[in-house]
């Protein structure tokens, strides 16, 4: 019997991992900062004696998505957008340090600033902490300015710490298991002073639904004439079956 | 494996739902008086490694890049957004808003302390400044009987004429309260808030110093609720609950062209 039945079925396994891979990027529409995921198939030759006349497809997600998504106007001071394809460095949950686009910054009750998903930023040196403040400013190169607890309203504004802003073009940066970047070869980043941010303004997801719902169909086409082929595969060993029969 | 997709869109579908009762809330509290709106924050669940990038993929080589499936989305927490709300002259003397940070302290019937926005008092009737549920200002204050023509003043010092006085009397001071983290508040309902350890301990003190806001007499501060925002977020949380709820539809279709045709 032939084994194209099993061509069929690597093809089917990689349509449904495309198919959760599309439907993870359209769970995550509304999250902040979130990159899509692209999968692709690429052919696996088994190379032998005789025709190469099949290959085996292995679908996987090959990388990121790094187009902008939209970016909002919130007017929340602790809101940054990152311009071009600057990214923000912070502390994944492993200690090391990621780089993401989510912007939603938030101060916990020990000064602690963190991202939406509660990461501590990097600065200068290590997470920024930030004392008691009246007023909290984020500048277009990153740069935090504060009004400390009860100074005066009409005092200028101290400066505090630098988001750690980096740029990651000539680096190969892949997402990781946590969701956050980091540079494919290992280490990190260093910050790049031309980095910009505005603040007030928030990027969504840069999942394109509409694009997603045509991957789906794809996908879901794409399985239905696999499912054809191992049909077809099956009636084509009854015929043969049928063949040999002596009746 | 093969129902994958299905579970990853659920858990879109759920977050989605989440989110539209955060909007809702906000919409039904678009006249409650010195509401903060909520906003709902996205998280990526974690991914899923089928293959890790760096693996070895046969003899010396090694796969370029990883295989990693997401396992969908949650709604990490709902901030607080604390933006102040517009403020509304009502002329009641008892209405107080307060325009910048800080908070009214009530005291609960179980005698623990509450922090509000809403500066909507009354005076019960032993004289004393309650909230419209009844529960009195901390520090108390105590308007004797036969009190007119009180007054409020910015730094929460409040003077009336006493009957049969020439001159006004202090009643007493109302302090205010402030937090480090805000967003770390837990809503209990009744326009009323309570510490908790992520907003860190309250920080009492007169209005108007330590970057406390004013107090002003005669204003209620309008909730922070901007409807055209949420009513867009609300069409953005119907359209993303729509693909999600698609991708399920089409998964399913999948399976099912699989099982009618295969057997």
């Amino acid at each position: 019997m032939d084994r194209l039945i099993y061509s069929s079925l690597a093809a089917m396994r990689g349509l449904m991992a495309k198919q959760a891979t599309t439907a993870s990027n359209l769970a995550n529409v509304s999250t902040t900062g979130f990159r899509g995921d692209m999968a692709s198939a690429t052919a696996t030759w088994l190379r032998g004696p005789g025709m190469d006349g099949r290959a085996a497809p292995s679908e996987g997600v090959i990388d990121a998505d790094m187009r902008v998504g939209a970016v909002a106007a919130t007017g929340r001071a602790l809101d940054v957008a990152m311009e071009g394809d600057a990214m923000l460095g912070v502390q994944a949950e492993n200690g090391e340090e990621g780089y993401t686009r989510r912007g939603d910054l938030m101060v916990s009750e020990t000064g602690l600033l963190t991202t939406g998903d509660g990461l501590p930023v990097l600065g200068g040196s290590g997470p920024i902490t930030l004392p008691p403040a009246d007023k909290i400013e984020i500048d277009a190169g990153g740069v935090i300015w504060i009004q400390p607890k009860g100074g005066n309203a009409n005092d200028p504004l101290q400066q505090v710490d630098q988001l750690k802003l980096v740029n990651a073009s000539g680096t190969r940066i892949a997402k990781s298991m946590d969701g956050l970047f980091r540079p494919v070869a290992g280490g990190t980043l260093p910050s790049d002073p031309d980095a910009r941010v505005n603040a007030g303004a928030l990027e969504g997801s840069n999942v394109n639904a509409s694009a997603a719902l045509v991957d789906m169909i794809g996908a879901s086409r794409d399985w239905e004439m696999q499912v054809k082929m191992l049909t077809t595969a099956q009636d084509l060993d009854k015929s043969s079956a049928d063949l040999m029969r002596l009746d | 494996m093969t129902t994958a997709a299905l579970q990853v869109a659920r858990t879109g579908l759920d977050a989605q739902n989440e989110r539209m009762r955060v909007i809702a809330n906000n919409l039904a509290n678009v006249n409650t008086t010195g509401f903060k709106k909520d906003r709902a924050q996205f998280e990526t669940l974690a991914y899923q490694n089928i293959v890790s990038a760096g693996a070895a993929s046969a003899g010396d080589q090694k796969f370029a890049t990883g295989h990693a499936l997401g396992t969908g989305v949650q709604i990490g927490a709902t901030a607080k957004i604390d933006s102040q709300g517009s403020l509304n002259t009502t002329g009641n003397s008892l209405d107080m808003a307060i325009s910048g940070a800080g908070f009214f302290q009530v005291t609960q019937p179980d005698g623990r302390t509450a922090y509000t926005r809403d500066g909507n008092f009354n005076l019960s009737a032993e004289g004393q400044i309650v909230t419209s549920d009844g529960m009195p200002l901390s520090p108390a204050i105590q308007v004797p009987q036969g009190a007119t023509s009180i007054t409020i003043g910015a730094d929460g010092t409040v003077t009336a004429q006493l009957a049969g006085q020439t001159e006004v009397s202090e009643l007493g001071k109302i302090e205010t309260a402030t937090f480090v983290n805000v967003a770390g508040l837990q809503s209990l309902g009744n326009n009323l808030m309570q510490e908790t350890p992520a907003s860190g301990a309250p920080q009492v003190g007169a209005a108007g110093t330590e970057g406390r806001g004013t107090i002003q007499q005669g204003s209620l501060e309008a909730s922070n609720v901007n409807i055209v925002e949420e009513l867009v977020d609300m069409i953005e949380t119907q359209r993303a609950y729509e693909v999600n709820s698609k991708m399920i539809s089409s998964t399913n279709d999948m399976l099912q062209y699989a099982n009618q045709n295969l057997g």
